[in-house]
């Protein structure tokens, strides 16, 4: 005091730095200090802002930033600890409302602070290193109300329960939850992880564990799945309506492993519901649910997919080895048509068109149908019987997919040469018989052939075509050459290239004379016409109609084999014949012979012939006689030959080993092709590639290879090794 | 009713301005303009209801026509008769500081560039090193202190480590600076130390350690690399001798490219990091050695992948020695230059290949200043800066044509010259000053 009492009187020499009011920085910030409060308390509309302002302002430039911040740290914990208080005053439902209502203000307090002291934030708070207003302002509403003892619990378990309250199907407010679960963000992710996501998930994971026990428990494998799907979208969606989207993938995560991966094989297995019983069934939309969630776990869709093969090869190889399915090709084939569909729809509708699972799938149809050898037969039967007759009146469409079918079959088969055997007889007998219905039909099967197969494949096939061609061509030629014979074609000849056509066994029979007749004047005709070529006649593939008058009077046209009507020509010179003499004039083999009075005499309805003694085999001291009783409601009537669709044993033995002939000039063709290119190569190293090489056509047998090789040793073709003896080499 | 709404009267100092909210707007939300907008204050009603009310300022009135201009129009005219000082320090108190600086001066163009102004320190002795700022500011080394400013050349506290000779100096970031210094003998002073740009406070010494053996060292040429790699040349008394690298983030030594003492690389006179082929430029060179040594050192296998050294060029009469060498990755070869200034060219993709020295030379023999100093290289965006004596050419184009030449009548040779943040430092070797060199604005039209 008398200090200041002397200044008032003495002139100094002006040596102090000028200071400020020492009171100032006091005076100022209780200003400040005021506004504070003010704001908090929603009263800031008496307020200078630019006032405030410049007084903060000239805190940090008089260098009073540190008090500034130190009173600023110390005013807003001491408004958050009585908010704190009123927060935990609130009861029941209001306490997160009030929350909520706090936290609002704190923001915007917040900002009007932060706005007062800008250049604190600016200049003072960089230059110390210090935390910025907003976040200062952010850790102390987490430290003094997210985090303090009476609230931290309770928030995460009122956040808990009203989850819990939602799942179990009460309606809660979305909003409020979004609000308070946004201020959890707002604070930064480790306090929405730590206070709120953690214990979430933890409780998610309990819940649902306990739920699906239930479930499981009560529930049938798809109404399962549909709960589980239901569980995992309402997941998604509280995700989308009030959590951080980050957690999507964890909260689906707990689901798909507590609903889903922990009960995989209980579900896949479920007894009168699981997964195959889904496949008989046929049911779409269960197994699109189990497709989808099972795609979610790992090992779910491997899951699905072995006990699919599984259950896929069991039933293939039912049907396939069934010696009653056998009995028919065209019902087995068309089973086997249908499995692959129904498998087909079920890829495609439920599984998503799942590349993985088409493998699957045809890799077991492979494995099955390989399983009976007689596949490849019966797909070529299958085919034959659609064109024959099964095409009639069915579009154009209907039948490319019907082939396209036929040729996903013929896919799987790993003996191609086998069907391709078959198939041959089978469209020879067809074109001969002239009962193919559509010639574009067969037409555009040799292209899918060739497509699949190569030009090698059906250059025969299609030669056989162009023989029926031809030949047309040359009947008109010969009848045009021949004007005495008139215009009713007696006799119609199909040359056929030997070759291009199944061999057949070159057995003629004795043609009846005016048969013959006509024959050589053909035979002259085409022999005038192609020099340097061989005719011979193959009379058991052709067929005649003629002309009979029976005992009343009855007339009626015949439809026969050529040898049949061999036979039926002999009874215009005679009454009764024994077989000795039928089989002594026409020449006709015994086997064919028999057959062929067979369906003559033994047929109901057919009978043309009648034989004694009367019954259904034909024994060597059979007679026969013009059956003059015949009637039938036709004029036409065609005369079946008795054959064996299907064939007998012995000459499925005699095809077998055809193919299997076959099979040897194409084996070694393979190898000379590999040892012509590498020279040098090991035993195994050969096996290998001449199996690659072949397998689009037949799986070839190891054993054959290696005999195959040794004739081509034999042959100089190659030679062993000196001193490796499992190396051959190539001689050329 | 005519009266636009968002017109509004600010009484600053006495002085009346009218303006709008939308000239304000310009200002942005972080700064004084804006928060006084914001809705939280409620002013917007008591003011825009009664126009003829100004809103009352205590601040100078000069400052606020030139600012209140500022976000009118973009540009910042600074009359003659208002320092500097006092436009930035309310620039600062209205948060403009950052619209002043980006107004200040225009984008880099070495054939653009005009003498702002020049520093005079007084630090004794010659300067070392100068290096601009990334944000317009600079540090200054002589001796054994450092000297930094921002960018309203206004100075910060000096650095020193130990007070030990400064070797090299450079910016991590806006915020710091790492200095390399000479070791002390027999002490563990000396070394690498990260700094606090603004309060000159050591935040961080980097330390070479061998066998798990904290050693002291003398820290020579710094780089820094886009990865946050620093790289220095390192001369320590046991073996430690080589290129040391360490983490900008951790401060961890994390590498040491070892030479036996003696070669060349702790004695780097530069070093460069080359984004592209992710090596290291280490380039010694006369007088500090005997020969000129450049080298391109790969850390991941640990190699030198492509080196040049004269030892054995015949010395012609004119005797070309590199003084100064940098990469340019584009054409893939180094520029060097000789004493002579004479500007010669070296193939990276050749090892061993020599230098193709540059005919046009400008022959300066006979005149040469009383104390010449080593003329100095840089690049910046495709323009080639070399110092010589007491001027900076520029060189453009694929040939590298002279179109600019930087030259002040006083203050004596350049020692060493910098460019970032848009503008040039100029160090000269005399009366302790640097003069900063910067483009205008783009024109008005």
């Amino acid at each position: 005091m008398s200090n200041q009492k002397k200044r008032n009187f003495q002139i100094e020499a002006f040596k102090h730095r000028v200071v400020v009011d020492p009171k100032y920085a006091e005076k100022t910030w209780k200003i400040l200090e005021h506004a504070i409060h003010e704001i908090y308390n929603h009263n800031a509309s008496g307020l200078s802002f630019e006032e405030l302002y410049r007084n903060a302002y000239n805190m940090v430039l008089h260098k009073f930033g540190e008090k500034l911040y130190s009173g600023l740290v110390s005013t807003m914990t001491l408004h958050l600890k009585e908010i704190s208080k009123s927060i935990e005053a609130a009861q029941g439902g209001s306490f997160l409302e009030e929350l909520n209502r706090k936290w609002n203000d704190h923001n915007k307090a917040l900002q009007m602070i932060r706005d007062i002291l800008m250049y604190m934030d600016r200049t003072y708070i960089p230059s110390t290193h210090k935390t910025p207003v907003h976040e200062l302002g952010l850790n102390l509403w987490r430290d003094n109300i997210v985090r303090s003892n009476k609230i931290q619990t309770r928030l995460l378990n009122t956040l808990l329960e009203l989850v819990h309250r939602e799942r179990t199907g009460e309606v809660i407010n979305r909003g409020l939850m979004r609000n308070i679960i946004k201020m959890l963000m707002d604070l930064g992710p480790s306090v929405y992880q730590e206070d709120f996501e953690k214990p979430f998930l933890e409780v998610s994971a309990e819940f649902y564990k306990v739920e699906s026990q239930k479930f499981i428990e009560c529930c049938d494998c798809g109404e399962y799945l549909k709960k589980a799907e239901r569980r995992l979208n309402e997941e998604m969606e509280r995700v989308t309506h009030y959590l951080d989207a980050k957690s999507e993938a964890k909260i689906t995560n707990v689901v798909e492993k507590e609903m889903i991966a922990n009960h995989m094989p209980r579900l896949v297995h479920m007894d009168n519901s699981g997964l195959v019983n889904m496949l008989l069934d046929d049911k779409y939309e269960d197994l699109g649910r189990m497709y989808n969630l099972f795609r979610r776990v790992p090992s779910g869709l491997l899951t699905i997919r072995e006990v699919m093969t599984s259950h896929l090869r069991e039933t293939g190889k039912q049907l396939v080895t069934d010696p009653e399915r056998l009995k028919d090709p065209v019902e087995f084939v068309q089973r086997l048509l249908d499995e692959k569909d129904k498998y087909d729809n079920i890829i495609s509708s439920a599984f998503n068109n799942d590349k993985t699972f088409q493998n699957a799938l045809n890799s077991s149809f492979e494995y099955f149908i390989n399983l009976n050898p007689r596949s490849p037969e019966f797909i070529s039967l299958f085919v034959d019987d659609k064109l024959r007759k099964g095409l009639k009146g069915v579009s154009e469409e209907d039948v490319e997919t019907i082939l396209d079918k036929v040729m996903m079959l013929f896919r799987y088969l790993q003996e191609k040469d086998v069907f391709e055997k078959y198939y041959k007889q089978h469209l020879a007998k067809r074109l001969l018989s002239g009962k193919t219905v559509s010639d574009d039909a067969e037409r555009s099967l040799i292209v899918k052939l060739k497509t699949e197969c190569g030009y090698q494949f059906t250059s025969k096939l299609e030669g056989m075509f162009t023989d029926m061609k031809t030949s047309q061509d040359t009947m008109h030629g010969f009848y045009a050459s021949h004007p005495e014979l008139g215009d009713s074609r007696t006799l119609v000849v199909q040359v056929l290239t030997t070759g291009s056509w199944p061999t057949q066994p070159s057995v003629t029979c004795n043609l009846p004379a005016e048969m013959s007749a006509l024959c050589e004047k053909f035979r002259s005709y085409y022999l005038g016409t192609h020099t340097g070529r061989r005719l011979s006649w193959q009379t058991n593939m052709g067929s005649a109609d003629i002309k009979a008058t029976f005992g009343k009077g009855q007339k009626h046209e015949l439809n026969v084999s050529t040898y049949q009507m061999c036979v039926l020509m002999l009874f215009n010179n005679a009454d009764r014949l024994s077989y000795r003499e039928i089989e002594q004039a026409t020449e006709i083999p015994a086997s064919d012979l028999k057959r062929c009075l067979q369906s003559l005499a033994c047929v109901r309805g057919k009978n043309v012939l009648r034989k004694e003694p009367m019954s259904k085999d034909i024994g060597e001291d059979d007679a026969f006689f013009v059956n003059d009783k015949f009637t039938s409601k036709f004029y036409k009537v065609k005369i079946g030959t008795v054959v064996a669709q299907k064939e007998s044993e012995p000459e499925k033995q005699e095809t077998r080993q055809r193919v299997e002939e076959d099979r040897k000039p194409q084996i070694e063709a393979a190898i000379v092709r590999i040892m012509k290119s590498r020279r040098v190569l090991d035993h195994n190293n050969i096996i290998a590639e001449v199996t690659k090489q072949l397998q689009s056509r037949f799986l070839a047998n190891p054993t054959e290879i290696k005999k195959r090789i040794e004739s081509l040793i034999e042959r100089d073709f190659l030679e062993r090794d000196n001193v490796d003896r499992k190396l051959y080499r190539y001689l050329a | 009713m005519g009266i636009q709404k968002d017109r509004i009267k600010f009484n600053v100092g006495g002085r009346i301005f009218e303006t709008t909210a939308t000239t304000l707007a310009n200002a942005g939300r972080n700064s004084f303009f804006g928060a006084f907008f914001d809705e939280n204050w409620d002013l917007n009603s008591q003011f825009f209801s009664n126009s003829n009310e100004s809103f009352f300022i205590d601040r100078n009135a000069d400052c606020f026509s030139i600012l209140l201009d500022l976000l009118r129009t973009g540009d910042l005219n600074i009359p003659p008769n208002i320092p500097e000082r006092l436009l930035y320090r309310e620039a600062s108190f209205y948060g403009l500081l950052d619209h002043v600086r980006s107004a200040k001066w225009g984008p880099f163009d070495g054939n653009r560039l005009r003498l702002d102004q020049s520093v005079t320190g007084q630090a004794p002795g010659d300067g070392t090193a100068i290096r601009a700022g990334p944000d317009g500011g600079c540090c200054v080394a002589h001796g054994s202190m450092v000297h930094v400013y921002d960018w309203m050349l206004e100075e910060h506290p000096p650095i020193n480590l130990d007070y030990q000779r400064v070797n090299d100096i450079g910016w991590v970031d806006s915020d710091n600076v790492v200095i390399s210094v000479c070791e002390r003998l027999g002490s563990r002073d000396g070394g690498m130390g990260l700094f606090n740009a603004s309060t000159g406070e050591l935040r961080f010494k980097f330390q070479v350690s061998h066998e798990n053996q904290v050693k002291s060292y003398t820290a020579g040429a710094l780089s820094f690399s886009s990865d946050y790699k620093i790289f220095s040349s390192c001369k320590g008394r046991s073996n430690e001798y080589g290129v040391g690298v360490w983490d900008q983030v951790t401060g961890k030594q994390i590498d040491f490219f070892y030479e036996s003492p003696g070669w060349s690389l702790g004695d780097a006179d530069k070093l460069q990091w080359l984004n592209g082929s992710n090596c290291l430029l280490v380039a010694t060179l006369f007088p500090r050695k005997d020969n000129c040594y450049i080298s391109l050192l790969d850390f991941r296998e640990k190699n030198m992948v492509w080196s040049w050294s004269d030892i054995g060029a015949p010395l012609t009469v004119d005797e070309k020695r590199v003084r100064d060498a940098i990469a340019m990755e584009e054409s893939n070869s180094i520029c060097v230059v000789n004493e002579y200034e004479d500007l010669g060219f070296i193939d990276l993709r050749i090892s061993g290949g020599s230098v193709r020295w540059s005919s046009r030379s400008r022959l300066m023999k006979g005149n040469m200043p009383e104390e010449p100093c080593y003329p100095k290289l840089a690049l910046h965006e495709g323009q080639l800066f070399s110092s010589m004596n007491d001027s900076i050419s520029v060189f453009c184009g694929p040939d590298w044509v002279l179109t600019s030449r930087l030259r002040r009548s006083y203050g004596g040779s350049i020692c060493d010259f910098s460019i970032g943040g848009d503008r040039l430092f100029a160090l000269h070797s005399e009366e302790n000053v640097f003069d900063i060199w910067e483009c205008p604005p783009s024109p008005i039209i």
